[in-house]
């Protein structure tokens, strides 16, 4: 079999009966055999994937595929709620948890036939950039550079869900985006990373981070594949209050990569003297590009694009002090025994959270607290509406604005800043998307000189994912990127 | 900022954290660290600018309340740490 099968590729193996699903899942479960040590899955569930994949290949024989993509093998963040496979959230307080239902998302990619291999290692709760504060321990990396044998952060917090399509762990997979949590680890690793516009893909079923931020997206090989599992997930789901009743697109058959006339903006809050100058040559090399196929360039200001990180640690803490309030030691997940009731809370949070998700909630909390509210709150919720503004004009005057997708490449496990701060400023170029609620893809363009991949975000207007997938198509058919990592986990 | 003994106990009350008193130092410093980044907001100038909770341009969509047979008692209580009969069961609570 092709190392690194795309999505793409495995839908045309399994249609002209080159392969089977049970075939391609077997090869599959015995790649996350030997790729132990990256410690990309939570949970790898070997026999449900096998039953699955057996279904659909009775499906194909009888002619009656749910869609063409049927039988190809996926992994699934484990933040999705998928019945009777556990689910964790990478917490130890959801450690017991299995659910009695299944997410709008992992259940649209059931009804399109993909079997899933298992629960995908991620930061707690989807908190982090670096996979690091995951109660399984981190995920690693599948690049390295080629100055060191150190290991490498993959990313945070779909960091499983990027480093497993990178290391050809599975053919795509899903993942979760609230500040970055997508197009970080996508860059990092050398992946397309799809962050759709708020309310286009259900949040039903899926743990909540932060709910007004929080969106489900695919992590895959290609642009296309991005295009075609996106497909898959989007859509209404009257379960979901905040998702969107808009028609969704054929986005796969849609694609069409010309940029000729497009106008392409450049945001000057973006360019920074910190910025690595392989980076910074990536995104110039890139301006080039899109000129040179008929792209027109627009310098342009994204004013309060400095002020979105602090706006985000303002919100998504307040946000999530109050989703997480719900794991309290009585409905599901763990419990420490107390003297009383509070003190039995006490001890089941203080037990059940890690240090990274207990800040956060303190954090949250102290922000809505009484007497700050206003002063923090409030006025964070004033400032997204700033951010927004910021990009209502820009699309007035451009089609899509491109910016690197990370301040650096991929950093040292062991290298990681004490100051939390200093780890946060990792999303600074991903994060104001997030408050704007619109969408945008990290597409790996080159790598740097330590031979690591680096990612490039273009981002556009509220549900033009379309033009967004056609414009990253692009760059991506022009500038041929084909590195992979030297499978170096292999036994 | 720093916070203060008490008010990191504070905190972790309202919050139904215990704060481990070996951790004291290290969350006062870290959580001294954020506020003074979110702080830098303070200068922004916001009168006259609505606040906004939701990026959507959609009102909430309401769906038919229609019964439906999944997560039913016995499903749901298959995750419970402790139960009784029918029933989610905590340690009692006398006032």
């Amino acid at each position: 079999m092709k190392r690194n099968l795309n999505f793409i590729e495995a839908g045309s193996l399994l249609e002209t009966s080159e392969t089977t699903s049970v075939e391609l899942t077997k090869i599959y479960l015995e790649k996350i055999k030997e790729a132990d040590e990256l410690n990309c899955f939570n949970t790898v569930s070997a026999e449900q994937a096998l039953d699955e994949a057996e279904k659909s290949d009775l499906r194909r024989q009888q002619g009656k595929l749910k869609s063409r993509f049927d039988g190809i093998p996926i992994g699934v963040k484990d933040l999705f709620c998928t019945k009777n496979i556990k689910t964790t959230a990478s917490s130890r307080i959801l450690s017991n948890f299995i659910p009695s239902y299944e997410s709008t998302v992992t259940q649209n990619c059931i009804d399109a036939g993909l079997v899933s291999l298992g629960k995908l290692n991620c930061d707690e709760f989807a908190m982090g950039s670096t996979n690091k504060t995951s109660y399984y321990g981190p995920v690693t990396n599948p690049w390295k550079s080629n100055k060191s044998d150190a290991k490498l952060v993959p990313g945070g917090s779909s960091g499983g869900s990027a480093a497993a399509v990178a290391a050809d762990l599975c053919v795509a997979s899903l993942g979760t985006d609230t500040g970055g949590s997508i197009r970080q680890p996508a860059s990092f690793t050398g992946t397309v990373g799809l962050k759709p516009t708020y309310g286009r893909v259900s949040r039903w079923g899926t743990i909540a981070f932060a709910s007004s931020l929080d969106q489900a997206g695919p992590i895959t090989k290609t642009v296309e594949d991005a295009a075609a599992l996106f497909e898959i997930i989007a859509g209404h789901d009257p379960k979901d209050s905040t998702s969107s009743t808009k028609e969704k697109e054929n986005f796969l058959d849609n694609l069409n990569s010309s940029v000729k006339g497009m106008k392409i903006g450049i945001p000057s809050e973006f360019k920074s003297d910190d910025l690595p100058l392989s980076t910074q040559k990536a995104w110039d090399d890139c301006k080039k590009l899109l000129q040179s196929n008929g792209a027109e360039l627009i310098d342009m200001s994204l004013p309060h694009t400095m002020d979105a990180l602090p706006t985000y640690y303002i919100i998504a803490p307040a946000e999530a002090s109050s989703n997480l309030a719900r794991y309290d030691g009585v409905k599901y997940g763990i419990r420490e025994e107390g003297k009383n009731l509070i003190e039995m809370y006490e001890k089941t949070r203080s037990v059940g959270f890690g240090d990274e998700v207990k800040r956060r909630i303190l954090i949250g909390t102290y922000v809505l607290s009484s007497g700050y509210y206003d002063a923090y709150y409030i006025k964070a919720q004033k400032i997204r509406s700033l951010i927004k503004s910021d990009f209502n004009q820009a699309f007035e005057k451009v089609d899509a604005i491109l910016t690197p997708s990370t301040p650096s490449t991929a950093f040292e496990i062991e290298n990681e800043p004490t100051d939390p701060v200093q780890t946060y400023l990792n999303d600074i170029f991903t994060v104001p998307i997030n408050l704007a609620g619109i969408p945008a893809i990290s597409i790996p363009f080159a790598n740097d000189e330590n031979d690591l991949p680096i990612g490039l975000q273009l981002i556009t207007n509220s549900f033009e994912e379309q033009k967004l997938l056609n414009i990253a198509k692009n760059v991506q058919d022009t500038v041929n990127y084909e590195s992979v990592p030297k499978n170096w986990w292999q036994k | 900022m720093k916070f203060d003994k008490d008010s990191l106990y504070k905190l972790g009350k309202l919050s139904k954290i215990q704060i481990d008193e070996s951790k004291l130092k290290s969350l006062s410093s870290d959580l001294g660290s954020i506020i003074e980044f979110i702080d830098r907001l303070k200068s922004i100038d916001t009168e006259n600018v609505d606040p906004t909770s939701n990026s959507l341009d959609q009102s909430l969509v309401m769906r038919e309340d229609i019964a439906s047979d999944v997560n039913t008692a016995n499903e749901i209580l298959e995750n419970a740490p402790q139960k009784e009969l029918d029933f989610f069961s905590v340690p009692k609570v006398i006032e």
